[in-house]
C-alpha cells in the first residue's frame, strides 16, 4: 500500500467529513469554522461540502454554543463542537461538565449526549497563562465522558471517527503544535477503538507512558537515552478514558520501572493516577516508585525560556527516567 | 561540640560490628583510654576504647545490634556541653547519619592489593585473604543498609526475585537510595552465584520434605516414634565468627586448587625423645605436646622448601621472609564455637620450651577471652591437628593466604615392619594440601620427607 502522507489537521477534517457524509445527524459548529475555513484551517472547505446548515459558524459564546449542541445531541443529531482552544472551555463549564456528562445518568437513560467537544489543548507557544490550558487532568476527573488524545495523523483520523460515532460524549484534545505534522493515513476506511494504547517503541528497560503531544519528548528521550544504553518502552495511551492500563501493567511487569509523561500540573493529575492504578496492579514488580513528569505546578508563564522549561520536554523526561532506573 | 563515637574498624577485613555490652551508660564520665564496649568483630570479641574525655550524652545502639563500620553508636558531651541537649539532638541527627554508607570496601580492597609489595606482612595476616578471585564479590562487600529500625530496604520486585533465586537479602548490599536493595543488586547476586551458597529458600525445602517422608515410607517399614531423644528443627542465627569461616573457606576451596599427599611417619623416636624431655624437664613446668614438635619440624622444613611459606599473588608468589605458624584452635560450643588460627611467630627460630609455652597460652587465651588481632594474624603456614580426637587421616582446607595446610592424624599403635621383622611401632599419618598454583606434588613429596627427616630423627630439633 502506497504512503499517504499528510497533515493532522487534513485527518481531522477528513474524520469529519467522512463522517458527515456517511450520517446526516453529524454537523460542525464553532467559532470561524465555515466562513473563515477554521482558525487553524482544520475545517477547510467544509462549508463548500455541507453548506451552512452543517458547518456553523457561532458567535464568541462558548457557553451558549456548548449547550446548544448538548441539546441537539440530546433530540437525536451528533454535533460536533470545536473550541478554537480548549481554554475556552472553561466558560462552558456548566454545560460540558454539569449537562453533557451527566445526561444519560441523570434522566434515568432516556437522554444520551452523543456529542464530540473538540479543539486545540495545552500550551500552543507563548499564549500567556490564560490560553495555555491543559485540560485533560482537570476533566478527566468526571465520570460519564470520554477523553481521546491523538498524538499522530493517524490517530486523529481513526479516534475521532470513533469519537462521532460514540453515544456518549467524547472529549477530544488536539494540539496546536501538532497540527501541521504530518504522518501516513491511509486512504480506506478505519477507526480506532477507544482504550487501546500503543506500543511506540518496544524496550526492555523502563516503560515511559504518555498522551498527546508530549510523546513527541518522549521518543526524542528515548533516543537519547538508548544511546545510554537504557532501553525504554514507549506507550502511547491514546485516550484517556478509558484507559488502557492493561498495556502499561503488562509493560511495567516486564520492565519493573515507570515514568509517566502528563503535561497537566502535577497535583490530582492524570499522571498521579496511572501511578496509583500501577502501584495497585503491579506492585510487586516494581523497582521504584513510579516517576511523573508534569507541567510545573505555576501558572503558564508568557517568556519564551520559562514557558519551555515550565512544560515536559524531552529533557525532564531522560532525567525522569534516569532517576526512576537509579542510573541518576 | 558534641564527640561522635563510630563503629571503629578493628581489624583489616571488619566490615561491622556487634556491640556485645556496653561499659558505659548514658550520663558516665569517660576518660581517654577507657574501654567502654565489647565489639564482636568477623574475628573476635574486643575491646573498644574511647579516645577522647567526656559525658555519655547518648548511646545510640542497642546491646547485640550490628553496626557499620564508621556508623555513630555513641555520642560524647565535652566538659561545658548539657547531655540531655545533645541527647536529644543525637538520635535525630543521626538517624540519617547511621545510613550514610561505609567507606567503600571496594576501593580499599584495591588498594590493599596494589600495595601489596610495601605491606607484604599486612597483606598475610591471618585473617585476611588475599583475594584471587575479582576484587569485589557481594559477599565481601556485603553491607545490607538496615534503616534505623533494623528493617531492609527492598524494592518490591527485587523481593520477588530474591524469593525466586534463593537470595537471603540480609547477604545483599542495597545500592539504590538509602540503601535500599533493587533488582539489580539481586540480578548481581544471581550473577555471582550467591543463590548457590544461601541456596534453597526455606520455603523450598519445607515443599521438599513430604516428598522424602513419603519415598521414604514407600521404600521402608515407617519406624515407630522413638522414645528417646529427638531433633527439634531450629534456625540458628550465626555469629560474625561463622560467616568468616564461611566466606573465607569457601572462598579458599572455591578459589585455590586444592590437592592432598599424605604421608605416614614413624613416630616411635619423636615420642620417645619427648617422653624423655617431658620427665626430665616435669620440675620446670614443661610438657610439651606432639604438636608443639610438629610446628618446630614444620617450621624448620621451611628453609629447604620456601614454597611452603609463601602466597600466590595473582602474578607473582611471595615468599614470606618470617615463618609463622599458625594452628587451628577450636572454641567451646560455649564460647558461642568455632575455630580461630593462632599465630607462632619465627617458630624456626623458637625453642620447643618457648613453642610449647606460647602455643598453650594461645590455646587457652583463645578458649577464655578469645586472640587479639596480632595473635590471629601473618600466620604464612597453618598446622591442624585432630589426633586428640584418636582421628587417624583427615584432610584440611588451606587458609588463605597460606599455600599449604598440614591436617595431622593420631599416633597411633600398629603392627609394623622394622629390619624385616613384624613389629608394634607408633604410627602418625598426615595430610598435607597445597595449593597447586604454588606448590607441585613432587614438591609436597619432598616437604614431606624433610619432614620425616626431622621427626624420625627429632635431635635436630633440639638445637
Amino acid at each position: 500500500m502506497p504512503e499517504r502522507i499528510i497533515e493532522f489537521r487534513d485527518a481531522l477534517r477528513e474524520a469529519m467529513s467522512e463522517e458527515m457524509r456517511a450520517d446526516p445527524r453529524v454537523f460542525l459548529m464553532g467559532e470561524e469554522v465555515a466562513q473563515y475555513n477554521g482558525a487553524y484551517k482544520v475545517s477547510r472547505g467544509m462549508l463548500e461540502e455541507f453548506g451552512p446548515r452543517r458547518v456553523i459558524d457561532t458567535p464568541i459564546s462558548e457557553s451558549g454554543f456548548a449547550g446548544l449542541g448538548i441539546g441537539a445531541a440530546m433530540m437525536g443529531l451528533r454535533p460536533i463542537v470545536e473550541f478554537m482552544s480548549w481554554s475556552f472551555s472553561l466558560v462552558a463549564a456548566d454545560p460540558i461538565l454539569n449537562n453533557a456528562p451527566k445526561m444519560l445518568y441523570m434522566s434515568g437513560g432516556q437522554f444520551g449526549c452523543p456529542i464530540v467537544f473538540r479543539g486545540n489543548d495545552g500550551a500552543g507557544g507563548q499564549l500567556g497563562s490564560t490560553h495555555s490550558w491543559c485540560v485533560e487532568s482537570l476533566y478527566a476527573n468526571i465520570p460519564g465522558l470520554k477523553m481521546a488524545i491523538p498524538f499522530t495523523p493517524y490517530d486523529a483520523k481513526g479516534l475521532l471517527k470513533t469519537a462521532i460515532r460514540d453515544d456518549d460524549p467524547v472529549f477530544f484534545l488536539e494540539s496546536e503544535r501538532l497540527l501541521s505534522t504530518k504522518g501516513d493515513v491511509p486512504e480506506e476506511e478505519y477507526s480506532i477503538p477507544f482504550g487501546k494504547a500503543v506500543v511506540r517503541k518496544a524496550g526492555a528497560d523502563c516503560t515511559i507512558v504518555g498522551f498527546g503531544r508530549p510523546m513527541y519528548f518522549v521518543l526524542e528521550a528515548a533516543t537519547e537515552l538508548a544511546k545510554e544504553g537504557i532501553d525504554c518502552e514507549v506507550i502511547d495511551g491514546r485516550t484517556i478514558r478509558p484507559l488502557d492500563i492493561e498495556t502499561i501493567v503488562v509493560s511495567v511487569e516486564k520492565t519493573n520501572y515507570l515514568v509517566v509523561v502528563d503535561q497537566s500540573w502535577p497535583f490530582a493529575s492524570l499522571g498521579a493516577e496511572i501511578a496509583a492504578q500501577v502501584h495497585q496492579r503491579c506492585f510487586d514488580h516494581l523497582d521504584n516508585h513510579v516517576v511523573r513528569v508534569h507541567s510545573d505546578d505555576v501558572p503558564a508563564p508568557y517568556a519564551y525560556n520559562l514557558e519551555q522549561e515550565m512544560l515536559p520536554n524531552a529533557r525532564k523526561v531522560a532525567e525522569a527516567v534516569r532517576v526512576a532506573t537509579y542510573n541518576a | 561540640m558534641p564527640i561522635d563515637i563510630t563503629m571503629p574498624r578493628l581489624s583489616d577485613t571488619m566490615e561491622r560490628g556487634t556491640i556485645i555490652k556496653w561499659n558505659v551508660a548514658e550520663g558516665d564520665e569517660v576518660s581517654a583510654g577507657d574501654v567502654i564496649a565489647d565489639v564482636e568483630t568477623d574475628k573476635a570479641t574486643m575491646e573498644m576504647q574511647v579516645y577522647e574525655d567526656g559525658i555519655v550524652a547518648k548511646l545510640l545502639v542497642d546491646e547485640g545490634t550490628t553496626s557499620e563500620v564508621g556508623t555513630v553508636i555513641a555520642v560524647l558531651a565535652e566538659a561545658g556541653e548539657e547531655p540531655a541537649e545533645i541527647a536529644a539532638g543525637a538520635g535525630a541527627r543521626h538517624g540519617a547519619k547511621a545510613k550514610s554508607p561505609p567507606p567503600a570496601p571496594a576501593d580499599e580492597r584495591h588498594r590493599k592489593d596494589s600495595g601489596r609489595d610495601d605491606g607484604a606482612a599486612a597483606a598475610a595476616k591471618a585473617g585476611e585473604s588475599a583475594p584471587p578471585a575479582p576484587a569485589t564479590t557481594h559477599a565481601e562487600t556485603g553491607a545490607p543498609a538496615p534503616d534505623h529500625n533494623g528493617k531492609l530496604k527492598v524494592s518490591p520486585v527485587a523481593r520477588l526475585l530474591a524469593e525466586e533465586h534463593g537470595i537471603d537479602l540480609r547477604s545483599v548490599e542495597g545500592s539504590g537510595p538509602g540503601g535500599r536493595i533493587i533488582k539489580r543488586d539481586i540480578l548481581k547476586a544471581v550473577e555471582t552465584g550467591q543463590e548457590t551458597v544461601s541456596a534453597v529458600p526455606p520455603s523450598a525445602i519445607a515443599r521438599a520434605e513430604p516428598a522424602q517422608a513419603e519415598r521414604r515410607s514407600a521404600a521402608m517399614p515407617v519406624v515407630a516414634a522413638a522414645a528417646g531423644p529427638t531433633l527439634q528443627e531450629q534456625i540458628v542465627p550465626v555469629s560474625n565468627m561463622r560467616q568468616t569461616i564461611a566466606r573465607r573457606l569457601v572462598e579458599s576451596k572455591a578459589t585455590v586448587p586444592h590437592y592432598q599427599v599424605t604421608y605416614t611417619f614413624d613416630m616411635d623416636p619423636l615420642l620417645e625423645m619427648r617422653r624423655q624431655l617431658n620427665e626430665q624437664l616435669a620440675s620446670h613446668d614443661v610438657k610439651l605436646s606432639v604438636n608443639d614438635f610438629l610446628v618446630k619440624c614444620c617450621a624448620v622444613a621451611m628453609y629447604d622448601h620456601p614454597y611452603f611459606n609463601a602466597s600466590w599473588q595473582g602474578d607473582s608468589i611471595l615468599i614470606h621472609g618470617a615463618i609463622n605458624i599458625g594452628m587451628a584452635i577450636s572454641i567451646p560450643p560455649e564460647r558461642g564455637g568455632g575455630l580461630v588460627v593462632g599465630v607462632i611467630r619465627h617458630a624456626d627460630q623458637k625453642s620447643l620450651r618457648a613453642i610449647s609455652a606460647e602455643s598453650r597460652y594461645l590455646a587457652e587465651k583463645a578458649r577464655t577471652r578469645g586472640l587479639s588481632l596480632e595473635e590471629m594474624s601473618d600466620s604464612t603456614f597453618t598446622l591442624s591437628n585432630l589426633g586428640m580426637f584418636g582421628v587417624e587421616h583427615f584432610t584440611a582446607i588451606i587458609n588463605p593466604p597460606n599455600s599449604a595446610i598440614l591436617a595431622v592424624g593420631a599416633a597411633i599403635e600398629k603392627p609394623v615392619v622394622r629390619d624385616g621383622q613384624l613389629a608394634v611401632g607408633r604410627e602418625m599419618s598426615a595430610t598435607l594440601s597445597s595449593d597447586h598454583r604454588v606448590i607441585d606434588g613432587a614438591m609436597a613429596a619432598q616437604y614431606l620427607a624433610s619432614l620425616r627427616k626431622y621427626i624420625e630423627q627429632p635431635a635436630a630439633l633440639l638445637v
